[in-house]
Protein backbone atom coordinates (compact mmCIF):
# COMPACT_ATOMS: atom_id res chain seq x y z
CA UNK A 1 0.00 0.00 0.00
CA UNK A 2 2.85 2.74 0.92
CA UNK A 3 4.29 1.86 -2.83
CA UNK A 4 1.26 2.74 -3.97
CA UNK A 5 0.77 5.67 -2.42
CA UNK A 6 4.86 6.96 -3.24
CA UNK A 7 4.11 5.78 -6.83
CA UNK A 8 1.46 8.16 -7.31
CA UNK A 9 3.31 10.93 -4.84
CA UNK A 10 5.91 10.68 -6.62
CA UNK A 11 4.19 9.84 -10.35
CA UNK A 12 1.94 13.06 -9.81
CA UNK A 13 5.72 15.51 -8.67
CA UNK A 14 6.60 14.54 -11.77
CA UNK A 15 3.53 14.81 -13.95
CA UNK A 16 3.92 18.81 -12.74
CA UNK A 17 7.37 18.99 -13.18
CA UNK A 18 6.84 17.86 -16.88
CA UNK A 19 3.54 19.40 -17.39
CA UNK A 20 4.48 21.16 -21.18
CA UNK A 21 5.66 17.45 -22.55
CA UNK A 22 3.04 15.98 -20.38
CA UNK A 23 0.36 17.96 -22.35
CA UNK A 24 1.53 16.28 -25.79
CA UNK A 25 0.69 13.00 -24.18
CA UNK A 26 -2.53 13.36 -22.30
CA UNK A 27 -3.32 15.35 -25.93
CA UNK A 28 -2.73 12.35 -28.19
CA UNK A 29 -4.60 9.86 -25.14
CA UNK A 30 -7.26 12.41 -25.13
CA UNK A 31 -7.68 12.42 -29.38
CA UNK A 32 -7.21 8.62 -29.45
CA UNK A 33 -10.27 8.57 -26.94
CA UNK A 34 -12.59 11.75 -28.79
CA UNK A 35 -12.11 9.30 -31.67
CA UNK A 36 -13.39 6.51 -30.08
CA UNK A 37 -16.26 8.12 -28.05
CA UNK A 38 -17.82 10.22 -31.63
CA UNK A 39 -17.73 6.61 -33.05
CA UNK A 40 -19.45 5.02 -30.08
CA UNK A 41 -21.66 7.94 -29.62
CA UNK A 42 -22.89 7.08 -33.37
CA UNK A 43 -23.26 3.43 -32.57
CA UNK A 44 -24.63 3.75 -29.46
CA UNK A 45 -27.69 6.38 -30.91
CA UNK A 46 -28.18 3.82 -33.87
CA UNK A 47 -28.42 0.28 -31.68
CA UNK A 48 -30.81 2.41 -29.51
CA UNK A 49 -33.06 3.11 -32.41
CA UNK A 50 -32.62 -0.27 -33.78
CA UNK A 51 -33.29 -1.47 -30.88
CA UNK A 52 -36.62 1.04 -30.63
CA UNK A 53 -37.61 -0.88 -34.54
CA UNK A 54 -36.86 -4.16 -34.01
CA UNK A 55 -39.28 -4.26 -30.77
CA UNK A 56 -41.79 -2.15 -33.28
CA UNK A 57 -41.42 -4.91 -35.75
CA UNK A 58 -44.31 -6.24 -37.73
CA UNK A 59 -44.75 -8.86 -40.71
CA UNK A 60 -47.38 -8.86 -43.54
CA UNK A 61 -49.08 -11.50 -44.72
CA UNK A 62 -50.37 -11.31 -48.78
CA UNK A 63 -53.77 -13.44 -49.26
CA UNK A 64 -54.67 -14.42 -52.58
CA UNK A 65 -57.38 -13.43 -54.56
CA UNK A 66 -59.07 -16.71 -54.25
CA UNK A 67 -58.24 -17.35 -50.75
CA UNK A 68 -61.08 -18.08 -49.28
CA UNK A 69 -62.83 -17.02 -45.58
CA UNK A 70 -61.85 -20.86 -44.03
CA UNK A 71 -58.37 -20.60 -45.25
CA UNK A 72 -57.86 -17.22 -43.49
CA UNK A 73 -59.57 -18.02 -40.59
CA UNK A 74 -56.97 -20.83 -40.46
CA UNK A 75 -54.62 -18.24 -41.28
CA UNK A 76 -55.37 -15.91 -38.19
CA UNK A 77 -55.75 -18.81 -35.75
CA UNK A 78 -51.63 -20.00 -36.74
CA UNK A 79 -50.73 -16.44 -36.06
CA UNK A 80 -52.69 -15.96 -32.30
CA UNK A 81 -51.48 -19.57 -31.53
CA UNK A 82 -48.05 -18.77 -32.32
CA UNK A 83 -47.62 -16.50 -29.21
CA UNK A 84 -45.48 -14.11 -31.18
CA UNK A 85 -48.57 -11.90 -32.59
CA UNK A 86 -49.47 -8.78 -30.20
CA UNK A 87 -52.08 -7.87 -32.43
CA UNK A 88 -53.12 -8.19 -36.14
CA UNK A 89 -55.23 -6.14 -38.91
CA UNK A 90 -56.90 -7.47 -41.55
CA UNK A 91 -56.06 -4.87 -44.40
CA UNK A 92 -58.84 -6.10 -47.59
CA UNK A 93 -57.80 -5.33 -51.51
CA UNK A 94 -60.07 -2.18 -51.50
CA UNK A 95 -58.09 -0.58 -48.20
CA UNK A 96 -54.78 -1.76 -49.57
CA UNK A 97 -55.64 0.41 -52.89
CA UNK A 98 -56.99 3.45 -50.53
CA UNK A 99 -53.52 3.34 -49.06
CA UNK A 100 -51.79 3.07 -51.59
CA UNK A 101 -53.48 6.39 -53.26
CA UNK A 102 -52.83 8.51 -50.31
CA UNK A 103 -49.15 7.57 -49.08
CA UNK A 104 -48.55 8.03 -52.63
CA UNK A 105 -50.57 10.61 -53.68
CA UNK A 106 -48.15 11.68 -57.31
CA UNK A 107 -48.56 7.74 -58.65
CA UNK A 108 -51.97 7.61 -57.54
CA UNK A 109 -52.96 8.18 -61.47
CA UNK A 110 -51.41 4.85 -62.26
CA UNK A 111 -54.26 3.09 -60.53
CA UNK A 112 -56.78 4.50 -62.32
CA UNK A 113 -55.83 2.22 -65.56
CA UNK A 114 -56.09 -1.18 -64.33
CA UNK A 115 -59.59 -3.05 -65.17
CA UNK A 116 -59.08 -4.95 -61.42
CA UNK A 117 -57.24 -3.90 -58.09
CA UNK A 118 -54.36 -5.36 -58.40
CA UNK A 119 -53.56 -5.11 -54.86
CA UNK A 120 -53.37 -8.27 -52.21
CA UNK A 121 -55.71 -8.42 -49.38
CA UNK A 122 -53.12 -8.92 -46.39
CA UNK A 123 -52.42 -9.56 -42.67
CA UNK A 124 -50.34 -7.00 -41.23
CA UNK A 125 -49.31 -9.17 -37.88
CA UNK A 126 -47.35 -6.91 -34.80
CA UNK A 127 -44.65 -8.79 -34.01
CA UNK A 128 -44.72 -9.03 -29.79
CA UNK A 129 -41.83 -6.81 -28.44
CA UNK A 130 -38.88 -8.95 -27.07
CA UNK A 131 -40.35 -11.81 -28.97
CA UNK A 132 -37.74 -14.22 -30.76
CA UNK A 133 -37.10 -13.45 -33.98
CA UNK A 134 -35.97 -16.60 -35.45
CA UNK A 135 -39.60 -17.70 -34.22
CA UNK A 136 -40.97 -15.29 -35.82
CA UNK A 137 -39.05 -15.79 -39.04
CA UNK A 138 -40.13 -19.76 -38.66
CA UNK A 139 -43.22 -18.64 -38.42
CA UNK A 140 -43.58 -16.10 -41.86
CA UNK A 141 -42.10 -19.22 -43.81
CA UNK A 142 -44.81 -21.49 -42.50
CA UNK A 143 -47.81 -19.12 -43.67
CA UNK A 144 -46.00 -19.02 -46.72
CA UNK A 145 -46.65 -22.73 -47.50
CA UNK A 146 -50.50 -22.05 -45.86
CA UNK A 147 -53.17 -22.60 -48.97
CA UNK A 148 -54.76 -19.17 -49.02
CA UNK A 149 -51.06 -17.15 -49.01
CA UNK A 150 -49.72 -15.40 -51.58
CA UNK A 151 -46.59 -14.22 -49.62
CA UNK A 152 -45.37 -13.19 -46.95
CA UNK A 153 -42.42 -10.41 -45.85
CA UNK A 154 -41.05 -9.58 -42.43
CA UNK A 155 -39.51 -6.49 -42.43
CA UNK A 156 -36.46 -7.84 -40.43
CA UNK A 157 -34.09 -8.16 -43.01
CA UNK A 158 -33.18 -4.90 -43.29
CA UNK A 159 -32.58 -4.50 -39.62
CA UNK A 160 -29.80 -7.22 -39.35
CA UNK A 161 -28.31 -5.41 -42.89
CA UNK A 162 -28.31 -2.04 -40.89
CA UNK A 163 -26.97 -4.26 -37.56
CA UNK A 164 -24.46 -5.59 -39.75
CA UNK A 165 -22.82 -2.03 -41.19
CA UNK A 166 -23.30 -0.89 -37.85
CA UNK A 167 -20.85 -3.76 -36.85
CA UNK A 168 -18.79 -3.26 -39.36
CA UNK A 169 -18.43 0.93 -38.68
CA UNK A 170 -18.20 0.12 -34.79
CA UNK A 171 -15.28 -2.66 -35.52
CA UNK A 172 -13.19 -0.15 -38.23
CA UNK A 173 -13.93 2.57 -35.29
CA UNK A 174 -11.97 0.18 -32.81
CA UNK A 175 -9.50 -0.53 -34.92
CA UNK A 176 -8.95 3.17 -35.10
CA UNK A 177 -8.81 3.79 -31.63
CA UNK A 178 -6.74 1.12 -31.28
CA UNK A 179 -4.26 2.34 -33.49
CA UNK A 180 -4.14 5.39 -31.70
CA UNK A 181 -4.03 4.28 -28.40
CA UNK A 182 -0.97 2.51 -29.51
CA UNK A 183 0.60 6.04 -30.91
CA UNK A 184 -0.75 7.59 -27.10
CA UNK A 185 0.75 4.83 -25.46
CA UNK A 186 4.38 5.18 -27.50
CA UNK A 187 3.88 9.21 -26.51
CA UNK A 188 3.34 8.28 -23.09
CA UNK A 189 6.33 5.81 -22.77
CA UNK A 190 8.52 8.76 -24.37
CA UNK A 191 7.48 11.36 -21.92
CA UNK A 192 8.05 9.14 -19.32
CA UNK A 193 10.99 8.21 -20.37
CA UNK A 194 12.14 11.57 -20.72
CA UNK A 195 11.18 12.28 -17.24
CA UNK A 196 13.38 9.08 -16.39
CA UNK A 197 16.33 10.54 -17.59
CA UNK A 198 16.20 13.86 -15.31
CA UNK A 199 15.94 11.35 -12.45
CA UNK A 200 18.74 8.92 -13.41
CA UNK A 201 20.71 9.73 -10.43
CA UNK A 202 17.88 9.52 -7.43
CA UNK A 203 17.16 5.56 -9.59
CA UNK A 204 20.74 4.59 -9.33
CA UNK A 205 20.24 5.55 -5.70
CA UNK A 206 16.99 3.41 -5.33
CA UNK A 207 18.59 0.53 -6.98
CA UNK A 208 21.81 0.53 -4.56
CA UNK A 209 20.01 1.20 -1.34
CA UNK A 210 18.10 -2.37 -2.27
CA UNK A 211 14.16 -0.40 -2.98
CA UNK A 212 12.09 -2.85 -4.14
CA UNK A 213 10.86 -2.83 -7.50
CA UNK A 214 7.61 -1.41 -7.03
CA UNK A 215 9.19 1.67 -5.74
CA UNK A 216 11.24 2.09 -8.49
CA UNK A 217 8.67 1.72 -11.99
CA UNK A 218 5.90 2.13 -9.59
CA UNK A 219 5.85 6.59 -10.17
CA UNK A 220 6.57 6.03 -13.67
CA UNK A 221 3.31 3.77 -14.55
CA UNK A 222 1.30 5.62 -11.70
CA UNK A 223 2.35 9.02 -14.17
CA UNK A 224 1.10 7.79 -16.88
CA UNK A 225 -1.58 6.35 -15.28
CA UNK A 226 -2.56 9.78 -14.89
CA UNK A 227 -1.67 11.24 -17.55
CA UNK A 228 -4.06 8.52 -19.26
CA UNK A 229 -6.96 9.17 -16.77
CA UNK A 230 -6.31 13.25 -17.16
CA UNK A 231 -6.45 12.49 -21.18
CA UNK A 232 -9.85 10.76 -20.70
CA UNK A 233 -11.21 13.35 -18.95
CA UNK A 234 -10.67 16.08 -21.34
CA UNK A 235 -11.93 13.62 -24.40
CA UNK A 236 -15.25 12.83 -22.38
CA UNK A 237 -15.26 16.78 -21.91
CA UNK A 238 -14.51 17.77 -25.35
CA UNK A 239 -17.38 15.16 -26.28
CA UNK A 240 -19.85 16.49 -24.50
CA UNK A 241 -19.37 20.03 -25.43
CA UNK A 242 -19.17 18.92 -29.58
CA UNK A 243 -22.77 17.08 -28.61
CA UNK A 244 -24.23 20.05 -27.00
CA UNK A 245 -22.92 22.08 -29.94
CA UNK A 246 -24.72 19.66 -32.37
CA UNK A 247 -27.25 19.23 -30.86
CA UNK A 248 -28.28 22.87 -30.29
CA UNK A 249 -27.49 22.98 -34.58
CA UNK A 250 -29.00 19.75 -35.68
CA UNK A 251 -30.74 18.30 -32.46
CA UNK A 252 -34.71 18.59 -33.49
CA UNK A 253 -33.61 18.05 -37.60
CA UNK A 254 -31.63 14.50 -36.15
CA UNK A 255 -34.56 13.73 -33.15
CA UNK A 256 -37.44 13.83 -36.14
CA UNK A 257 -35.44 11.98 -38.84
CA UNK A 258 -34.56 8.99 -36.19
CA UNK A 259 -37.74 9.25 -34.57
CA UNK A 260 -36.29 10.03 -30.84
CA UNK A 261 -34.17 11.68 -28.64
CA UNK A 262 -30.10 11.51 -29.59
CA UNK A 263 -28.39 11.16 -26.03
CA UNK A 264 -25.21 11.51 -24.93
CA UNK A 265 -22.80 8.49 -23.88
CA UNK A 266 -24.02 6.93 -20.69
CA UNK A 267 -22.03 6.58 -17.38
CA UNK A 268 -20.94 3.24 -18.03
CA UNK A 269 -19.69 4.06 -21.16
CA UNK A 270 -18.38 6.92 -19.93
CA UNK A 271 -16.26 5.41 -17.28
CA UNK A 272 -14.97 2.73 -19.50
CA UNK A 273 -13.59 5.50 -21.46
CA UNK A 274 -11.43 6.80 -18.91
CA UNK A 275 -10.32 3.62 -17.75
CA UNK A 276 -9.43 2.52 -21.29
CA UNK A 277 -7.29 5.90 -20.80
CA UNK A 278 -5.80 4.98 -17.79
CA UNK A 279 -4.77 1.60 -19.68
CA UNK A 280 -3.26 3.10 -22.14
CA UNK A 281 -1.46 5.53 -20.24
CA UNK A 282 -0.36 3.06 -17.44
CA UNK A 283 0.81 0.47 -20.72
CA UNK A 284 2.94 3.44 -21.89
CA UNK A 285 4.34 4.07 -18.23
CA UNK A 286 4.78 0.46 -17.64
CA UNK A 287 6.84 0.41 -21.19
CA UNK A 288 9.32 3.04 -20.46
CA UNK A 289 9.80 1.94 -16.32
CA UNK A 290 11.42 -1.32 -17.91
CA UNK A 291 14.52 1.23 -18.56
CA UNK A 292 14.20 2.68 -14.97
CA UNK A 293 15.30 -1.00 -13.21
CA UNK B 1 33.21 -10.05 6.20
CA UNK B 2 34.59 -9.72 2.87
CA UNK B 3 36.14 -12.62 0.81
CA UNK B 4 37.14 -12.98 -2.27
CA UNK B 5 38.53 -15.94 -4.05
CA UNK B 6 40.73 -15.62 -7.70
CA UNK B 7 38.50 -12.87 -8.67
CA UNK B 8 38.57 -11.11 -11.88
CA UNK B 9 37.04 -8.82 -14.26
CA UNK B 10 37.45 -8.62 -17.82
CA UNK B 11 36.55 -5.90 -20.05
CA UNK B 12 35.75 -6.19 -23.80
CA UNK B 13 39.42 -6.86 -25.89
CA UNK B 14 40.70 -8.78 -23.05
CA UNK B 15 41.56 -5.55 -20.68
CA UNK B 16 41.81 -6.72 -16.92
CA UNK B 17 40.48 -4.28 -14.47
CA UNK B 18 40.96 -7.11 -11.65
CA UNK B 19 43.03 -10.07 -11.75
CA UNK B 20 42.91 -12.96 -9.39
CA UNK B 21 41.98 -11.06 -6.25
CA UNK B 22 42.28 -12.51 -3.75
CA UNK B 23 41.52 -10.54 -0.02
CA UNK B 24 39.84 -10.97 3.17
CA UNK B 25 38.39 -7.96 5.25
CA UNK B 26 36.97 -8.84 8.70
CA UNK B 27 34.05 -7.50 10.49
CA UNK B 28 34.53 -4.42 11.95
CA UNK B 29 37.64 -3.34 10.24
CA UNK B 30 38.50 -0.33 8.79
CA UNK B 31 40.44 -1.09 5.35
CA UNK B 32 41.76 1.21 2.94
CA UNK B 33 41.80 0.51 -0.59
CA UNK B 34 44.41 2.67 -2.46
CA UNK B 35 46.34 2.47 -5.73
CA UNK B 36 46.58 4.89 -8.77
CA UNK B 37 44.15 5.85 -11.13
CA UNK B 38 42.77 2.56 -13.30
CA UNK B 39 44.15 -0.08 -10.55
CA UNK B 40 40.93 -1.27 -10.04
CA UNK B 41 39.67 0.14 -6.85
CA UNK B 42 36.11 1.68 -8.14
CA UNK B 43 35.89 -1.85 -10.64
CA UNK B 44 36.37 -3.44 -6.72
CA UNK B 45 33.75 -2.05 -5.53
CA UNK B 46 31.00 -2.21 -7.78
CA UNK B 47 31.62 -5.77 -7.71
CA UNK B 48 30.70 -5.54 -4.09
CA UNK B 49 27.34 -3.41 -4.90
CA UNK B 50 26.58 -6.12 -7.08
CA UNK B 51 26.66 -3.09 -9.92
CA UNK B 52 28.82 -5.40 -12.10
CA UNK B 53 29.36 -8.83 -12.49
CA UNK B 54 32.70 -10.76 -12.32
CA UNK B 55 34.63 -12.20 -14.90
CA UNK B 56 36.03 -15.08 -12.68
CA UNK B 57 36.25 -16.23 -9.10
CA UNK B 58 33.99 -15.29 -6.54
CA UNK B 59 32.53 -12.79 -3.92
CA UNK B 60 31.47 -13.56 -0.21
CA UNK B 61 30.03 -11.23 1.94
CA UNK B 62 29.11 -12.14 4.98
CA UNK B 63 29.06 -15.79 4.27
CA UNK B 64 26.93 -15.08 1.06
CA UNK B 65 27.95 -15.90 -2.56
CA UNK B 66 27.08 -12.84 -4.55
CA UNK B 67 26.85 -14.68 -7.67
CA UNK B 68 24.04 -16.80 -6.48
CA UNK B 69 21.68 -14.00 -5.01
CA UNK B 70 18.57 -13.33 -7.13
CA UNK B 71 17.04 -9.67 -8.09
CA UNK B 72 15.09 -9.75 -4.68
CA UNK B 73 17.86 -11.20 -2.38
CA UNK B 74 20.55 -8.44 -4.56
CA UNK B 75 17.97 -6.03 -3.10
CA UNK B 76 17.82 -7.82 0.49
CA UNK B 77 21.82 -7.20 0.87
CA UNK B 78 22.04 -4.10 -0.69
CA UNK B 79 19.78 -2.87 2.31
CA UNK B 80 22.49 -3.87 4.85
CA UNK B 81 25.34 -1.69 2.92
CA UNK B 82 26.03 2.20 2.89
CA UNK B 83 27.39 3.97 0.06
CA UNK B 84 29.50 6.72 0.01
CA UNK B 85 30.59 8.09 -3.66
CA UNK B 86 33.00 11.12 -4.96
CA UNK B 87 30.40 12.91 -6.08
CA UNK B 88 27.88 12.79 -3.25
CA UNK B 89 24.87 11.85 -5.57
CA UNK B 90 22.09 13.51 -3.34
CA UNK B 91 19.40 14.36 -5.06
CA UNK B 92 19.28 18.27 -6.27
CA UNK B 93 15.52 18.60 -5.76
CA UNK B 94 15.16 17.28 -2.27
CA UNK B 95 15.80 18.90 0.93
CA UNK B 96 18.54 17.95 2.91
CA UNK B 97 16.17 15.84 5.63
CA UNK B 98 14.17 14.17 2.56
CA UNK B 99 17.76 12.99 1.03
CA UNK B 100 17.75 11.13 4.24
CA UNK B 101 14.52 10.31 4.71
CA UNK B 102 14.38 8.96 0.48
CA UNK B 103 16.36 5.42 2.12
CA UNK B 104 13.82 4.06 4.53
CA UNK B 105 10.94 5.28 2.78
CA UNK B 106 11.38 3.64 -0.44
CA UNK B 107 12.48 0.36 1.75
CA UNK B 108 8.69 0.88 3.15
CA UNK B 109 9.29 2.56 6.45
CA UNK B 110 6.73 4.27 8.37
CA UNK B 111 6.58 7.98 7.65
CA UNK B 112 6.92 8.96 11.42
CA UNK B 113 9.95 6.37 11.37
CA UNK B 114 11.37 7.66 8.62
CA UNK B 115 11.83 11.35 9.67
CA UNK B 116 13.18 10.30 13.14
CA UNK B 117 15.63 8.09 11.86
CA UNK B 118 16.74 10.49 9.37
CA UNK B 119 16.99 13.73 11.95
CA UNK B 120 19.32 11.11 13.98
CA UNK B 121 21.76 10.61 11.51
CA UNK B 122 21.56 14.24 10.46
CA UNK B 123 22.05 15.13 14.10
CA UNK B 124 25.01 12.77 14.49
CA UNK B 125 26.93 14.72 11.52
CA UNK B 126 26.14 17.70 13.31
CA UNK B 127 24.22 19.27 10.22
CA UNK B 128 20.40 19.12 11.91
CA UNK B 129 20.08 22.91 11.93
CA UNK B 130 20.56 22.54 7.56
CA UNK B 131 17.72 20.26 7.53
CA UNK B 132 15.89 22.17 5.24
CA UNK B 133 18.34 23.31 2.78
CA UNK B 134 18.62 21.94 -0.52
CA UNK B 135 22.14 19.85 -1.99
CA UNK B 136 23.27 22.80 -3.90
CA UNK B 137 22.65 25.26 -1.06
CA UNK B 138 25.55 23.20 0.82
CA UNK B 139 29.43 23.00 1.10
CA UNK B 140 31.16 20.30 -1.03
CA UNK B 141 31.99 19.01 3.13
CA UNK B 142 28.65 19.58 4.06
CA UNK B 143 27.08 17.75 1.07
CA UNK B 144 29.57 14.67 2.04
CA UNK B 145 28.21 14.60 5.26
CA UNK B 146 24.66 14.33 4.40
CA UNK B 147 25.56 11.54 1.50
CA UNK B 148 27.40 9.85 4.74
CA UNK B 149 23.90 10.64 7.04
CA UNK B 150 22.26 8.83 3.88
CA UNK B 151 24.65 5.83 4.18
CA UNK B 152 24.26 5.37 7.77
CA UNK B 153 20.39 5.70 7.95
CA UNK B 154 19.78 1.77 7.49
CA UNK B 155 21.93 0.67 10.19
CA UNK B 156 24.73 -0.88 7.66
CA UNK B 157 26.57 -3.90 8.89
CA UNK B 158 28.96 -2.50 5.96
CA UNK B 159 29.95 1.04 4.54
CA UNK B 160 31.69 1.25 1.25
CA UNK B 161 33.23 4.39 0.33
CA UNK B 162 34.73 5.69 -3.44
CA UNK B 163 36.77 8.60 -3.14
CA UNK B 164 34.79 10.27 -0.45
CA UNK B 165 37.65 12.92 0.08
CA UNK B 166 38.01 13.46 -3.50
CA UNK B 167 36.34 16.46 -3.86
CA UNK B 168 37.53 18.14 -0.77
CA UNK B 169 40.11 20.26 0.64
CA UNK B 170 42.58 18.27 3.66
CA UNK B 171 40.97 19.61 6.66
CA UNK B 172 37.37 18.59 5.59
CA UNK B 173 39.10 15.42 4.43
CA UNK B 174 39.84 14.20 7.60
CA UNK B 175 36.72 15.68 9.07
CA UNK B 176 34.73 12.82 6.62
CA UNK B 177 37.79 10.29 8.12
CA UNK B 178 37.16 11.26 11.79
CA UNK B 179 33.03 10.28 10.63
CA UNK B 180 34.27 7.10 8.99
CA UNK B 181 36.21 6.15 12.10
CA UNK B 182 32.72 6.86 14.14
CA UNK B 183 30.80 4.75 12.18
CA UNK B 184 33.38 1.43 12.55
CA UNK B 185 34.07 2.14 16.52
CA UNK B 186 30.42 1.10 16.17
CA UNK B 187 31.04 -2.04 14.81
CA UNK B 188 30.18 -1.44 10.89
CA UNK B 189 32.59 -2.66 8.47
CA UNK B 190 34.15 0.45 6.62
CA UNK B 191 35.80 -0.16 3.42
CA UNK B 192 37.34 3.45 2.14
CA UNK B 193 38.58 3.68 -1.66
CA UNK B 194 41.13 6.55 -1.92
CA UNK B 195 44.57 7.81 -3.45
CA UNK B 196 45.08 9.92 -1.02
CA UNK B 197 48.49 8.58 0.65
CA UNK B 198 48.72 10.88 2.83
CA UNK B 199 45.04 10.45 4.73
CA UNK B 200 46.02 7.09 4.28
CA UNK B 201 48.90 7.71 6.71
CA UNK B 202 47.08 10.55 8.92
CA UNK B 203 44.15 7.66 9.74
CA UNK B 204 46.46 4.58 10.19
CA UNK B 205 44.31 1.52 8.97
CA UNK B 206 44.85 -1.80 7.24
CA UNK B 207 46.22 -0.62 3.39
CA UNK B 208 45.44 -2.73 0.33
CA UNK B 209 47.26 -1.00 -2.71
CA UNK B 210 46.28 -2.67 -5.87
CA UNK B 211 48.38 -1.78 -9.19
CA UNK B 212 46.65 -2.53 -12.55
CA UNK B 213 44.27 -5.06 -10.92
CA UNK B 214 46.61 -6.87 -8.61
CA UNK B 215 47.13 -6.92 -5.09
CA UNK B 216 50.85 -5.38 -5.07
CA UNK B 217 51.29 -4.34 -0.98
CA UNK B 218 48.94 -5.33 2.08
CA UNK B 219 50.19 -2.46 4.99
Amino acid sequence: MRSVEYAFRQGGASLWRSRGSSAFAVLAIALALIVLGALLIVTWNAEQLLARWSSAAEFSVYLRDDATSEQRSGIETAIDQSGLSEGREFVSKAEALTRFRREFAELAELTSGFDENPFPASIEVRVRPGADHEAAEGLVKRLIATPGVADARYDRDWLTRVGAGLGTIRAAGVGLALLMGVAAAVTVATVVRLGLRARREELEIMELVGAPLAFIRGPFVAEGFLQGGIGALFAITALWVGFLVAMAWWGGDLNSLLGGSVQFLPIRLCLYLVLGGMLVGSAGGLVAARDAA
Amino acid sequence: MIETHHLSKVYSRGLYALRDLTLAIEKAEFVFLTGPSGAGKSTFLRLLLLQERPSEGEVFVNGQNLATLNRREIQEYRRGIGFIFQDFKLIPSRTVLENISFVPEVLGVPAAQQRRRAFQVLKWVGLQHRMNAYPNDLSGGEQQRIAIARALVNDPVLVIADEPTGNLDPDLSLEIMNLLREINAGGTTVLVATHDRELIRLVGRRTITLDQGKIVEVA
